[in-house]
């Protein structure tokens, strides 16, 4: 018999929770609640006795000092109430936690068919409160409809005894596995197969797949094992591993490039091999820090001689952009499974954050399916409780708000790990498996969890159908995993290890049987956590959590003994051969049966046409705009943009200290209050040795041309490494990019030659900066098709493309963490100096954007010239010539002047007069032009000498002093005042956007 | 001085073990990091320490309170064993997480020599939200607590989004007048926060950071002194090196207050041994 516990915190104590709920349904919806108060609810499908249910309410679930409970309703005060529980097959972690407490407690175990789930009852009261009030904060707050059901009771139909009901979340599939056979017959048979189940074959591989079937050699060594036409399995594994996200068609697809202005025509095979892989390797050669590159889950990198770091980069925006919360924790987590997956495994020790999203405040007619407010809540909070509960501190971060992001969001994830260079005298970044290894996963249990919602919409009416595409991460029992795994390493059981994540099973051991060539898989002893999976299902399956790992025979009794003392699932699911064939059996029957070389044997290459049409040609000029006279009042706004305010509140809910190796944080100064350029940990405490990590994202540029976005995206962060004292020669970097679709469709994608175009022009500026810089590029993924559509006001749909987006992550080594340098300005009397020169570059400039313009002259970057003034600023403070360091970013000069000052809360006083600079005559560009390789240093007067030394020959120039008035006071360059506002009036411009949410 | 042994705690979400550890070695202690299970299991034994630390992390999720089931787990299998390790006269300390689980446990506050009554908690921050954020802390300097002697102010980072220490009025109350509370949130010069957000930065009665034991061999405390480890932990610390060095002084040398806490316990037990 099920029980339900209502536990609720006592009357006279801050219901915080509900607190943050009544202010959202007024700031959201202008909804005037009293007060709301929360209510757990655990419901108990099990039979325990009145004994064993008294101890675990008062031991487990009720704090004597805070809570009340009852197994009755809880007499609440409330004019409406909603429930809100997870739909059945939705991940519930303190369900699952809920269970493992009461089996403790009580010593028993449940049976399959007993569980324990949670969910919530929220008591509001308000005057006038209508039921369409009440659906709209249930739908638009408290539940997405995807993973949540709700229920909604006025006072007047409440039943004090009965509340809410007792909902039992369970699925329930009634399903008896089966492998279905699809016929071969002719392309168009296999192709409607293929859309009807949700395969999404390409078209062009599909005469490809049937002849490997048709082939009669194929079909005698398949006969000899029972099967004739392809298996819906045998389908699966192949759809997923040609998958544009796993198999990146598009970056190794064949570019036709046409510049229309000049003419030139250019066939590029292969943007990977050509601007990422050619390029790396060859850096990779001339530099023996890198490591390892190219072909595992992450990059590796030394960061000292007995330490490795490896780090990777990754999105989950289709999942984020349906269900915030569980698409973010499931990218965070999920993320942080590819360096432990690298190499014989990584210990993960940082990860940064990065979101692109609609206007915060979009009040327009487009109806995305979540209010970009909700969703950047959701993901904010889904990065949190992934990132903080899994003891890796989230140390850096971008937002980024445009319009174009409303039809898709962007949530960039990226981990890094560090590993010693050997393990038992092997190197620690090679791994193999070999034939007669064992095939075991660990972590997690297999469910519908983020298989193509086919099956899913077909069976979508029944009350006990899982939700499937959409996942909730499991951060608890990642940590546990993780922890086991390392000290199974340090042991010397790992033979190979990858994580399951995009394909599931069946891409982790594909792939892991490369290196065997072959393995024999019994796909009954996968632990399930439901009955009822089709055998296709458990195979491609991406339940998270999970790893895949090869162990030796000989050491698997200790491998399992140490999993059970961690308490982690582990399972021997087959093993790896060297047949050549990848074999699965179902209880004895095969049900797939495929050459393990059948999927690198020439399919046929993607191919795109791209068209270039320089800026000018697509009628972008420089706007005609006269001078500003209110600079105040400008700087002001400027600084109370979205893209440019602080966002302390997302920082702060972020654990970014964890693991004591926090050098320089996300938020330095006098208040602590003020972003920093990069950031530094020290991964190995016991080492003076830091790793300093930055990324940068410009897409603004791209509306001009994603080559120059590109270049100044990866100077950017190249820039924020130098600031804070990075070694520029042990640059690694991560390109992630995000990008519309480029296949071109007269009506679907009409400017999709356009966008391929852009795509091939910032993977030049990616080859060519990275060379410059001598970057070789650690780890990279790409995510196309960045379009939404999305209705408006007329019940039409409008399709929204994201901005060509490149995320650029970089990493450098610092030899001794006590040189590194903070942005704040730190003493009055202190020289500004301004490095590099100002140009008249305005053209995407948040300026620009300000006033509404695009324009026309976006930075350009010069490496080398730039890389000189690096080397410079390296050896400046490596002899600790400078007070502080901050690079000049998005904004341009007069906001990042501005950013020093509020940083050491300290006035300032600066002649715009004396900029380095090419373009004179006006104040507003020199102001507020993004001019790419330039800096802010403050220094102590007596080092101006040796200081000036070190810049001999390059833009350097002293333009002003640091002040103890706090008064931010700027000269025109024609010697007139300019700006005269007290620091303070600044930083209060600049917290105010979203200065309450904390 | 590595005679005195400290056990950390690993396992089933935990995550501060690693610069826990780390910061006893530097304090002393000869420090192992052991999964809870291997204790339970007996394969490790509570008697060889002097030192038990419930460290910092998120130990079964939190998913019912923070603390709440990591506190279960170890009454229900350990909970004698615990009992008399503190009356062998050993050593105690909670951090963040390890705090929560001492008071879910009834280690704290211990009135009456009564190790397992849940008398007083940790429940969510008034700001509604997890912070990270340093925060000054002022010492009681009545207080018995073996960890904080000496030290009259110190910072460090709270990071955590249940630390509102909370109790009724009369339990408030007696830990006031028997010295039980040792941290309570200042403002930066030292004064009380007398409540005030961010310095109080969770909503805390009595601006209550950590308390000890009757005998302040028993210590919890929601900041982390593990992760002032090192100098260049410190917020401020580019700034403080910079005023130094104009003033010509020494750069930081030295152990942090962090790596103090745990040095006092260290040299408490082997003035012991």
């Amino acid at each position: 018999m099920p029980y339900r516990l209502e536990i609720a915190l006592k009357s006279e104590l801050f219901d915080a929770e509900g607190n943050g709920i009544r202010q959202k349904a007024k700031n959201y919806f202008d909804i005037e609640l009293v007060s709301v108060r929360c209510v757990y609810v655990v419901t108990i499908d099990a039979d325990l006795s009145k004994d064993q249910l008294k101890t675990i309410q008062s031991e487990i679930f009720t704090n004597p000092v805070t809570q009340v409970s009852s197994l009755d309703p809880l007499d609440m005060e409330f004019d409406w109430t909603i429930w809100v529980g997870y739909r059945p097959g939705v991940r519930d972690n303190p369900g699952s936690t809920a269970l493992e407490a009461v089996e403790d407690i009580l010593g028993i175990t449940f049976g399959p068919s007993q569980a324990i789930y949670t969910s919530k009852r929220y008591c509001l009261k308000g005057k006038g409160l209508t039921e369409e009030d009440m659906n709209k904060i249930a739908a638009e707050l408290l539940a997405n409809d995807i993973i949540q059901q709700w229920k909604i009771f006025p006072v007047d139909k409440w039943n004090p005894a009965e509340g809410t009901g007792i909902i039992i979340p369970r699925v329930i599939l009634d399903h008896t596995p089966t492998v279905t056979t699809i016929s071969v017959d002719s392309d168009s048979t296999l192709k409607k197969i293929s859309d009807e189940r949700g395969l999404a074959l390409n078209s062009a591989d599909i005469p490809f797949i049937r002849s490997y079937f048709l082939d009669a050699r194929v079909q005698a060594s398949r006969a000899a094992m029972d099967l004739s036409d392809p298996t819906d399995i045998e389908l699966e594994y192949i759809s997923q591993a040609r998958s544009d996200h796993c198999n990146h068609n598009t970056f190794r697809g064949l570019f036709r490039y046409l510049d229309l202005e000049t003419g030139e025509t250019k066939v590029v095979d292969n943007l990977f091999k050509t601007c990422i892989e050619t390029p790396t390797l060859t850096l990779k050669k001339k530099h023996p820090w890198v490591v390892s590159v190219l072909w595992d889950n992450a990059g590796v990198g030394r960061f000292d001689s007995n330490h490795y770091y490896v780090i990777t980069g990754e999105t989950h925006n289709s999942p984020s952009n349906m269900e915030a919360y569980g698409g973010a924790i499931t990218g965070i987590v999920g993320v942080y499974r590819d360096p432990l997956g690298t190499g014989k495994g990584s210990k993960l020790v940082m990860g940064s954050y990065g979101y692109c999203v609609g206007p915060r405040d979009y009040n327009g007619p487009l109806k995305p399916r979540l209010h970009p407010r909700r969703l950047l809540d959701g993901v904010i909070e889904g990065v949190r409780d992934g990132g903080n509960k899994s003891g890796i501190p989230t140390t850096f971060g971008r937002v980024l708000f445009h319009p174009g992001y409303m039809g898709k969001c962007l949530v960039f994830v990226t981990a890094v790990g560090i590993m010693p260079a050997y393990i038992n005298e092997e190197p620690s970044e090679t791994k193999k498996t070999s034939p007669g290894e064992l095939v075991i996963m660990c972590g997690g249990r297999v469910g519908k969890d983020g298989i193509h919602g086919v099956t899913a919409s077909s069976e979508s009416f029944s009350e006990h159908t899982p939700a499937g595409h959409v996942q909730i991460g499991d951060p608890y029992t990642q940590k546990k995993m993780h922890d086991f795994l390392l000290e199974a390493r340090d042991q010397g059981l790992i033979r190979f290890i990858t994580d399951n994540g995009g394909g599931g099973l069946s891409s982790s051991v594909g792939e892991s049987a490369r290196f065997s060539n072959g393995c024999e898989i019994q796909l009954e002893k996968v632990p399930l956590k439901y009955q009822g999976l089709d055998q296709w299902e458990i195979w491609v399956s991406e339940s998270q959590e999970r790893m895949t790992v090869a162990v030796n025979p000989k050491d698997l009794e200790c491998f399992m003994e140490l999993s059970g003392m961690h308490a982690v699932e582990s399972t021997v699911i087959g093993r790896y051969t060297n047949t050549g064939k990848l074999h699965i059996t179902y209880n004895g029957r095969t049900c797939a049966y495929i050459d393990m070389d059948f999927l690198t044997s020439g399919f046929p290459q993607w191919d795109f046409d791209a068209q270039w049409q320089a800026p000018e040609r697509r009628g972008l000029f420089e706007p005609v705009l006269k001078k500003p006279g209110d600079y105040e009042a400008l700087l002001k706004d400027l600084l109370s943009r979205p893209n440019i305010c602080s966002r302390e509140w997302i920082s702060r809910q972020y654990d970014h200290e964890v693991q004591g190796t926090s050098v320089i944080k996300p938020l330095v100064g006098a208040d602590r209050d003020v972003n920093s350029d990069a950031v530094v940990i020290r991964p190995v405490l016991d080492s003076k040795k830091g790793l300093v990590f930055s990324q940068a994202l410009l897409p603004a540029y791209s509306a001009i041309d994603a080559y120059h976005m590109t270049s100044c995206t990866i100077d950017e962060a190249v820039r924020r490494l130098v600031a804070v004292g990075a070694n520029i020669d042990r640059i690694g970097g991560v390109d992630n990019f995000c990008w519309p679709s480029i296949q071109f469709h007269p009506q679907d994608n009409p400017d999709g030659k356009f966008k391929a175009a852009q795509l091939v022009r910032s993977c030049r500026a990616l080859r060519n900066i990275c060379l410059s810089y001598e970057i070789p590029l650690l780890s990279g993924k790409d995510s196309m098709y960045v379009d939404g559509h999305l209705t408006g006001r007329y019940g039409e749909t409008h399709k929204v493309s994201a901005p060509e987006t490149l995320q650029f992550s970089a990493t450098s080594v610092i030899d001794d963490i006590e040189k590194c340098i903070t942005m704040d300005s730190k003493m009055s009397e202190d020289l500004v100096y301004i490095l590099g020169t100002t140009r008249n570059e305005l053209g995407g400039s948040e300026y620009y954007e300000h006033m509404g313009y695009v324009g026309l002259n976006v930075p350009h970057v010069f490496p080398e010239k730039f890389a000189d003034l690096y080397r410079a600023l390296g050896r400046a403070i490596y002899k600790e010539r400078v007070a502080s360091v901050h690079g000049i970013y998005r904004g341009g000069l007069g906001v990042h002047l501005a950013m020093t000052a509020m940083g050491g809360n300290l006035g300032m006083t600066v002649d715009l007069g004396l900029v380095p600079s090419d373009s004179f005559d006006r104040n507003d560009v020199i102001l507020f032009s993004e001019s790419a390789g330039r800096f802010i240093v403050t220094i102590n007067p007596e080092n101006r000498k040796i200081f000036e030394e070190i810049f001999k020959g390059l833009p350097c120039a002293c333009v002003g002093t640091v002040t103890h008035e706090p008064d931010f006071i700027i000269t025109g360059i024609d010697r007139r005042p300019l700006i005269k506002i007290p620091v303070q009036e600044l930083k209060d411009a600049w917290k105010k956007p979203f200065g309450e949410l904390i | 001085m590595n005679n005195v042994r400290a056990l950390v705690f690993t396992g089933y979400g935990l995550n501060c073990d690693n610069e826990t550890a780390y910061a006893l070695t530097l304090a002393g202690a000869d420090a192992h990091r052991v999964h809870i299970n291997t204790l339970i299991h007996g394969s490790v034994n509570l008697i060889d320490f002097q030192i038990m630390v419930f460290g910092g992390g998120f130990s079964w999720g939190d998913d019912h309170g923070a603390g709440v089931v990591q506190a279960v787990r170890m009454k229900t299998n350990l909970g004698d064993k615990i009992l008399e390790f503190i009356d062998a006269g050993n050593l105690v300390i909670g951090i963040c997480n390890g705090f929560q689980t001492l008071v879910n446990l009834g280690l704290l506050p211990g009135f009456d020599h009564d190790y397992t009554r849940r008398s007083v908690a940790l429940t969510f921050n008034d700001c509604g939200n997890f912070r990270d954020d340093w925060v000054t802390l002022k010492v009681v300097p009545e207080s018995p607590c073996i960890f904080t002697r000496g030290i009259d102010r110190l910072e460090l980072p709270v990071r955590h989004g249940e630390g509102k220490f909370y109790a009724d009025p009369t339990t408030i109350r007696r830990l006031i007048d028997d010295n039980q509370v040792v941290l309570r949130y200042a403002m930066p010069d030292g004064g009380p926060a007398d409540l005030r957000f961010p310095f109080n930065p969770n909503g805390s009665v009595h601006d209550i950071a950590g308390i000890c034991d009757p005998s302040g061999r028993v210590f919890g405390l929601m900041p982390h002194p593990e992760a002032f480890n090192h100098w260049t932990n410190h917020p401020d610390w580019t700034r403080i090196k910079e005023k130094k060095k104009r003033r010509q002084s020494e750069a930081e040398s030295g152990c942090t207050v962090g790596i103090q806490l745990f040095k006092n316990a260290t040299e408490y037990v082997s003035n012991r041994l």
